[in-house]
C-alpha cells in the first residue's frame, strides 16, 4: 500500500472515504464532538494495520462501523467503572436544540434549515433509534450488514427500524409538511 | 393474502429493497389495488427522501480529516517495523493537541514540558500554527470539492453571506461588496459559505468560483491562526505567503486581525497565482511590480 499526498485513489485502502460516515456515527453515539473525534481516531488506529488482511471484496465499510461501535462499548464499560462526565455539545448549530428539551418545537422547526431540523430530530431519538437510522438512511447498509454491526438478529433490525422511523416521522411532522414545496436546487 | 394492516412490514422491506423477487412482484400487484398501502408507502418515501437530502448527517472536521490522512500516510513508512511500533507512531500522529477532558491529568505534565521548551523557539511555534491552519484549509477545500462539506449558505451576494456568518463565527467578517467596491471587474464570483471546525471553534469557509474552478477561502481570527512560511509575496503593505500543498495552491495572509487561507487548483505559482485573479484588476500591478 502506498499513499499519495492528496490521498486520491487511496481511499479503498484506508477507509478514509468513510470518515464522514464514521464521524456521524460517532456523534450519534456520543453526542459530543471531542469524544466523537477520539472514537473515530481510535477506530482508524485499530483498523488501518489490519486493512491488508481484509479479504478482497470484504465489507470494509461494515467492518469499520463494527470496530467503531465496539470501541464505543468498551469505553462505555470503562467509564461506568469510573467517574462519569456528561457533555452534550453536538453542534453545527443544533446543540441548543438537543440540550434544551423544553424548547418550543414549532419555533425550532420553522426557524432552522431543513438539514438542521433533521439533525436535531435525530438527536432527540433514543440511542438505539439514532444509530439504526444513521446506518440505514445515511450509510445505506443492508439489514444483514446492520445486524452484523449491532450484533443482533435481522428481525430486530427490521422492527427497531420501523419504530425509529415512526418516532422520527412524528418529530419531523412539521418539516415533512413543509417539504411538499418544490425541492431546492443544488442540494447534495 | 395478507390484510391491509399486515402490509406495514412489507412496505418497509420494499422501501429498503429487502424483498425477494417473488415477494416484490406480489407486493407491486397489491399496490396497484390498495390505496391505503400506496398512501403509507408515500409517507415512508417522503421521510426517507427528507433524510437523504440532509446527507451527510455530519461532516468530519477538516483537522480530523487531515490527521487521519497524515496518519494513514505514516502507515506505509512504518509497516516494516511491525505492528506495535506502528501503533505507537500512528497514535502519536493522530493525537489531538487537546483530547477529551478525561485525558487532562495525563496530558498536563506533557503539555507543560513541551510548552516550556517551545518558549525558546517562537519561530517554531509560529510555523507549527501556520502549518496547522493550512492543513485545515486544504482538508476543508478537499471536502468541499468532493461534496462532503456542502455549503450552508448558497448565494452570490456578499451581503447575504456576510449576514449569514454574523454571530456564528467569533469575529467580524465582512465580505467586500463586489465590483463597485473593489473598483474592478471581478473574474471570480462568490458562491456561498459554511462553518468549519478549527481549534475548538469555528472558522468561516467562503466559496468562490472562477471559470470551472472552485476556490475556498478559510477565514479565522489571527488569535488562533497565523500566516507564515512559504514563498513571501509583499503587496499593498501585506505579506502573502504562497505554498503548494497536497497539489493545491495555498496563499495565506493576515490583515486587520483576521488570517486568510485561499486554496485552489488555479494555475501558476507564487505571485503568478495571485495574478490569475488580479491581473485584470486595478491592483494587478501590485503583484507584478514587486520582486
Amino acid at each position: 500500500m502506498s499513499w499519495n499526498d492528496d490521498g486520491a485513489g487511496q481511499a479503498d485502502a484506508s477507509g478514509v472515504e468513510y470518515l464522514d460516515g464514521l464521524y456521524s456515527y460517532a456523534l450519534v453515539l456520543t453526542r459530543n464532538h471531542a469524544e466523537a473525534e477520539d472514537l473515530v481516531q481510535e477506530t482508524y488506529v485499530r483498523a488501518i494495520p489490519a486493512m491488508g488482511r481484509l479479504r478482497v471484496g470484504g465489507n470494509t465499510k461494515g467492518w469499520l462501523f463494527t470496530i467503531l461501535r465496539n470501541v464505543w462499548l468498551n469505553q462505555l464499560g470503562k467509564w461506568r467503572n469510573g467517574p462519569q462526565m456528561i457533555e452534550m455539545d453536538v453542534g453545527d448549530g443544533v446543540a441548543d436544540s438537543i440540550v434544551e428539551p423544553s424548547e418550543d418545537s414549532h419555533d425550532l422547526y420553522v426557524s432552522k434549515p431543513e438539514a438542521e431540523q433533521v439533525r436535531a430530530a435525530i438527536q432527540k431519538l433514543p440511542e438505539e433509534f439514532r444509530e439504526i437510522i444513521l446506518l440505514r438512511e445515511y450509510e445505506d447498509l443492508s439489514y444483514q450488514e446492520i445486524a452484523s454491526v449491532l450484533d443482533c438478529p435481522v428481525g430486530t433490525v427490521m422492527s427497531r427500524l420501523g419504530r425509529a422511523r415512526a418516532k422520527l416521522r412524528g418529530l419531523l411532522s412539521t418539516t415533512l409538511k413543509g417539504s411538499d414545496r418544490p425541492e431546492r436546487g443544488g442540494k447534495t | 393474502m395478507k390484510r391491509g394492516d399486515d402490509y406495514s412490514a412489507t412496505i418497509q422491506l420494499y422501501l429498503d429493497r429487502e424483498l425477494s423477487d417473488q415477494d416484490l412482484e406480489e407486493f407491486r400487484a397489491h399496490l396497484e389495488e390498495c390505496e391505503a398501502c400506496r398512501t403509507e408507502l408515500e409517507a415512508e418515501e417522503k421521510l426517507s427522501a427528507l433524510l437523504r437530502r440532509s446527507r451527510p448527517l455530519y461532516s468530519a472536521p477538516g483537522a480530523l480529516r487531515a490527521r487521519v490522512m497524515q496518519a494513514a500516510k505514516s502507515f506505509s513508512s512504518t509497516t516494516v517495523h511491525g505492528p506495535v511500533r506502528f501503533r505507537k507512531r500512528f497514535a502519536t500522529v493522530l493525537a489531538r493537541p487537546l483530547l477529551a477532558a478525561r485525558h487532562w491529568g495525563a496530558l498536563a505534565a506533557t503539555i507543560l514540558l513541551i510548552a516550556t521548551s517551545l518558549l525558546f523557539v517562537p519561530g517554531f511555534l509560529r510555523q507549527a500554527s501556520a502549518n496547522s491552519y493550512i492543513e485545515t484549509a486544504v482538508a476543508a477545500h478537499r471536502s468541499f470539492l468532493n461534496g462532503s462539506l456542502p455549503l450552508e449558505v448558497q448565494s452570490d451576494s456578499p451581503s447575504v453571506v456576510t449576514e449569514w456568518f454574523a454571530g456564528k463565527v467569533p469575529f467580524a467578517l465582512r465580505l467586500p461588496r463586489s465590483a463597485e467596491e473593489a473598483e474592478h471587474q471581478q473574474v471570480y464570483r462568490l458562491t456561498g459559505g459554511r462553518l468549519v471546525n478549527y481549534k475548538g471553534g469555528y472558522a468561516a469557509l467562503v466559496a468562490y468560483q472562477m471559470q470551472q474552478q472552485k476556490i475556498s477561502l478559510l477565514v479565522s481570527s489571527s488569535r488562533s491562526a497565523v500566516a507564515a512560511g512559504g514563498e513571501e509575496v509583499p503587496s499593498g503593505g501585506l505579506i502573502f505567503h504562497y505554498r503548494k500543498q497536497a497539489n493545491f495552491n495555498v496563499i495565506t495572509w493576515s490583515n486587520h486581525g483576521l488570517t486568510y487561507a485561499l486554496v485552489s487548483s488555479l494555475a501558476g505559482a507564487g505571485r503568478q497565482s495571485c495574478l490569475v485573479c488580479h491581473q485584470s484588476m486595478s491592483d494587478g500591478g501590485r503583484f507584478s511590480a514587486h520582486q
